[in-house]
Parts: C-alpha cells; structure tokens; sequence
C-alpha cells in the first residue's frame, strides 16, 4: 500500500513513518502466528498490569486481542462492546498512552491497554458514564421552538446547519473525554468537556432552537475554560472537528446571548482594535481591573527583566497596524 | 533564501528577546528577513470564537502582505501559524468568503490570491536551510546539554489538516536538538498543552498544567526546555515562580525559546541572544556556549 504524498512540507510528519503509525505500516510489522505482548490494567489485582502473550492473525484489532485473552486466558476480564464497527461508541480503552476505539485499532506488537481517564472505572476496562451523562442531562439537549413550521419540509441550508451536523457525527466514545486535560484537572474549573459540548452542540447550533433555551444551557458550560489543544480532535474516531466545529461555534453564541462571560474574549477584540497589537498589560488590566492589584509582585519582576514597559502601555503610539485593526474591527461583533 | 517575517505580538513585548534572537539566527543562517511591520495580531484564540469575519480579514491582511512582496510567510508562534494557516484554509475553500475579505482589504490597496506560503521557523529549518546545511553551520556543539523539547499545540495539531499527523509522533524538535549537539530527553509533557490561552482570565489552569510538564521534564534530567512557541515560553517561564508556589517545588528550569538554542549551536553569544531575558535565570547555560571570541564573530 502507498502513502499519498503530503502537499505539505515533511517537517510536520516527521516521526510518522519513523514510529510505523501508518496503518500500511501497523499491518506489515507483524504477521501470522507472531505473539503480541499485551498489559491489560486489572482493577481486581489494585490496578497493576497483567500480561497476556496473544498470537497475531493478519488484520488483528485491538478487540480482537481482548477477546481472544477473555476467551483463553482471563474470562473475568471486563470490557465492553457492542457492535464491533465504530457505531456504538462502548469500546473506548487508552492504547500506549492513546485513546482508540478497540473495534477500530490495529494492534501493535507491544500493547499497553488501560481503562479511559477522567471517568470512574467500573472494572478493568468499564467506566462508568455517569458523569457524562448528568451533564448532558443538565444541557436540556432538545430542541425547543417558539414558532410553528411555517412549511413541510422546512427549509434549511446546508450553511445552517453544517456545524450541528457535523456534532451529530459523535458516537459518544468518551475518547475525547478521555484525552482533555482541563478535565483531567478535576474540580480546578467548571469546563463540561468536549464530549458534552459535542451533545450540546446537536441541539444549540441547530439554528430552530429557542434562543432563550441555548442561553440556559449555556451558563452551564464553563466554556472559555477550553484551552483549544485539539487533544479532543486528535482522538476523535469519528474525526469531528470538535475544537472548530463545534466549540468555536458555541462560544461564539455565549458571546453573543451571554457577553459577560466572554468577557476576556471582548476585551482582546477592544485592545486589538485600539492599538492594532495586543500589549499584555493592557489587556490583563482590562480583563482583570482591580483583581490586577494581586499581581503588582510578578509586574515588579517582570519590569525588572524587561517584559513589560508601561509607558508603551499607557501612551500609545498610531501605527499601520492600529490603522488596518481599527478599520476591520471598527464594526462591533454581533451581540442578540 | 527570502522571507516576509511575522513576529507575532508576544515576539514584540513579553519576549522580545524571541524577535531578536530570531534575526540574529536568521542573518547565521543565510535568511533575509522582511519584517511585516505593519500587519496586526491574528486575534489569538479569541477573535476567531467570537468575531469571525474580523478574525479572517486580519489573518487574511497578513498573508496579503507577505504575497505583495512576492515572499513566503516565516512565522515564530505556535498560535499565530495555525490561525494563518486556518485562515487561508477558509479563504481558498470558501469563495465568498474570499470575496468579502478582498473587499475589506481593498482600501489598503491589498489583495490576497491565496498563494502564500507559510512555514514556522522549526519548518523552515528543516524544509529550507536543510539538516546538512545547518550541520554545516554549527560551530559550537551543545554537547552534554540535556534538553527537554515542548512543542506546544499548534504547531502539531490539528490532526489530519494541514499535514499534521499525531502529534505524539513528532520528533522534528528532538532531532533538531541532536544536530545542535544537545541529548533530548523523554517526558510526558512534550505535546502537552500549557494552557495559555486561559491565562488571561485565569491562570489557574495554565499553572497546573504546566507545573505537571515542568516537573517531568526535570525527573528526566532536563537541564533546560526548549519551545518554539512564545506564547508556551510565557507559562513555563513566565509563571514559574507561581507554578513552583502552587506545586511546593522547587524546579528552577530555564526556558529557552527555539532561535536561541540554534543560536548557541551557532557560535552566538548568550548575552548577543538575551538569554538574561528569562523570568527563571538561564545563566548556567552559558556554559554550553562558544568561548573562542572567533566563533562568535559578530552577530
């Protein structure tokens, strides 16, 4: 099988081919009777690795492996799946430090399987989706509708509809929720998660629903807390550009229905728009006020060092780039 | 080899030293540098969530600028890359969208065709002065520096767009550091997030992601990290003393951002590189730097 050449330059995927992460590559490394080394993570023997030795058959997945264990070597191992094609989303496991869909992974000669992160673990491979699923609950993920149709069908654009149906795409894998590390930092803030923000986008970016009723769920999404990784998009089995598509769509509509708590976002906008650059103590003062005051100690240090320079601050300069800043954003985002 | 060069707004304030140690570097190299001077910020993460017709048009001026002077677009942030880069995705996808822009950009006398190339300064490395020639080029093997690669995000992921692949795979800074002289270590956090882009409001996330990184990196021997992105510089350097406070640590890990690694490699000198800019002294790397006041030259 060959790989179609990259229009772009090779500097991006270098270690690509170097670390065989081609499916080309994973399914000529190993071949028939040769034995994978698989660890599984046994939460009855307190969490420690198992391993198991599995012999290879040419286009083995990683359910595959953990089936072949569960049917040999260990039939109390816990894991799940349904239907064994990428539609029911329930095989979701970390691989070598990597989130995958069992059913849809090919394995590799050294295997490293855990449970998912961020969840609690049932047993073994389970995790319990409860969490996820009390969020979703709390987002009212329904469509609700001030108007009657004015006509069967209705009429809606592709162009209206492309970022809702993309977030229909998701199969609930929980792969995502897996990866975010802001989740991963537990209660440090109210971020709800990509996986959530993916169910919530099915129905807020629907244009039919009720303002009134996405400004609701939207308080509840702690949303600007995404620090915009991609990690969520990188594991995505269903390729669901969760970041662009779905969670760029919704905090531009908490923008729009709730401004207050974009308020950082607004604040850069402003200071771009004013001096044409974004200068760190202009916006750290107009983004925090007086909770700034904290801060003098880290300012001194940073003054001292050269970082900071109040006087461009507070005496600004007209350049070419304020000029052109001040043109295009002159006209204020659209706020409902 | 020619190049319209866009710093960013980080590279012009908080780490100015990034903008400097990039034109001496560059001068090293054999690139001429056309600094936009006039182009704008690409609105960060922000601008695009909540304005998006107004993040285009400026990302768009940009690449229009760099096409008026007929050069490829050097850029030195994570961030600022992938938002040009996502902004000429749009543009040559979307052909009303392309008209609209043109039409804002119009009263400047601008234009964007769609045709500018755009590379970060790890790419152009790699994809344009080449691993021979900057072997080539290096008079001051950084042996014996153990250094701890960061890449950041932006310049690694998305997946699938733009040629990027799983970032876990990524080795291009690893490499580098070999040629340079310097051992690479292994950690957990080199495609890791810093969580810049919640700074701003509330740093506390930054902090704690960071922290995690940072004390990988030292567990595995680092002697100094690297980054090719200012704005993944600011948290691990600029909130360190915070990220020491919350994680009741000492960690003491200079930070040096990519241009000033190559530069030592180069036979620059550290002061020549402002690595006397860092929040957390990087003094002791020094050490590593060309003693022979022939090598050094002149800047």
């Amino acid at each position: 099988m060959s790989i179609t050449p990259s229009p772009y330059g090779f500097a991006r995927y270098l270690g690509r081919d170097e670390n065989h992460d081609t499916l080309a590559a994973r399914n000529t490394r190993l071949s028939r009777g040769q034995v994978i080394a698989v660890e599984i993570k046994r939460s009855e023997q307190n969490g420690s690795f198992q391993r198991f030795h599995v012999p290879y058959e040419p286009r083995m997945r990683v359910l595959d492996a953990l089936n072949w264990i569960s049917e040999n070597e260990a039939p109390d191992l816990a894991y799940r799946w349904i239907c064994g094609s990428k539609m029911c989303g329930t095989c979701g496991v970390r691989m070598n430090g990597r989130e995958v869909l069992a059913c849809w992974e090919a394995v590799e000669p050294e295997m490293k399987i855990e449970p998912l992160r961020n969840l609690p673990v049932l047993r073994d491979l389970v995790v319990d989706r409860t969490p996820f699923e009390k969020k979703v609950a709390s987002f009212e993920p329904w469509i609700e509708r001030r108007k009657n149709y004015t006509e069967f069908p209705e009429a809606l654009t592709h162009k209206e509809m492309k970022d809702a149906a993309k977030a229909l795409d998701c199969i609930g894998c929980m792969c995502c929720y897996s990866a975010c590390p802001v989740i991963r930092l537990g209660a440090v803030t109210d971020f709800a998660g990509p996986a959530p923000l993916v169910q919530l986008g099915q129905t807020a970016l629907d244009p039919r629903n009720d303002p009134a009723k996405i400004k609701r769920s939207l308080t509840q999404t702690g949303i600007f807390n995404c620090v915009s990784c991609y990690k969520c998009e990188e594991v995505c089995p269903a390729h669901i550009p969760i970041v662009s598509q779905v969670i760029e769509p919704l905090k531009t509509k908490t923008a729009r229905l709730l401004p207050h708590l974009a308020k950082h976002s607004l604040a850069l906008r402003a200071v771009v728009a004013a001096r044409g650059r974004v200068d760190p103590t202009a916006l750290l003062l107009r983004v925090q006020g007086l909770r700034v005051l904290a801060k003098i100690p880290r300012a001194l240090r940073l003054l001292v060092r050269g970082k900071i320079d109040p006087i461009k601050t507070f005496i600004r300069v007209k350049t070419a780039a304020y000029a052109a800043a001040h043109r295009i954003l002159s006209k204020g985002p659209e706020l409902e | 080899m020619k190049f319209a060069y866009y710093p960013g707004c980080s590279a012009r304030s908080t780490c100015a030293e990034l903008n400097e140690a990039t034109h001496l570097v560059a001068r090293r190299l054999g690139l001429e540098l056309v600094q936009l001077d006039s182009a704008t910020c690409t609105g960060a993460r922000e601008l695009r969530a909540i304005d998006p017709a107004a993040f285009y048009a400026l990302n768009i001026r940009i690449l229009a600028l760099a096409e008026r002077e007929r050069l490829p677009l050097m850029t030195v942030c994570n961030t600022c890359t992938l938002n040009v880069l996502d902004a000429h995705a749009a543009f040559v996808n979307d052909p009303s969208l392309a008209k609209a822009v043109n039409e804002c950009l119009a009263p400047e006398g601008l234009h964007y065709s769609g045709r500018t190339r755009i590379s970060h300064f790890l790419w152009v490395l790699y994809e344009d002065i080449g691993e021979a020639r900057l072997r080539g080029l290096i008079v001051n093997p950084l042996s014996g520096m153990t250094v701890a690669a960061f890449y950041g995000c932006h310049i690694t992921r998305p997946p699938l767009r733009y040629g990027f692949v799983d970032s876990r795979n990524n080795i291009a800074l690893e490499r580098l550091a070999k040629i340079l002289g310097c051992q690479p270590i292994d950690y957990s956090g080199r495609t890791e997030c810093c969580g810049f882009h919640t700074a701003a409001h509330d740093e506390k996330v930054a902090i704690k992601l960071t922290g995690q990184h940072i004390a990988s990196a030292k567990m595995g021997g680092a002697k100094a990290m690297v980054t090719p992105c200012p704005l993944c510089h600011t948290v691990l350097d600029g909130f360190q003393r915070e990220i020491e406070k919350d994680m009741s640590e000492k960690l003491d890990m200079p930070i040096l951002h990519l241009p000033q690694l190559v530069g030592l490699a180069l036979g620059l000198s550290p002061e020549a590189l402002r690595i006397d800019r860092h929040m957390v002294p990087a003094h002791a790397l020094a050490d590593y730097a060309a003693r022979d006041p022939n090598l050094i030259g002149k800047p």
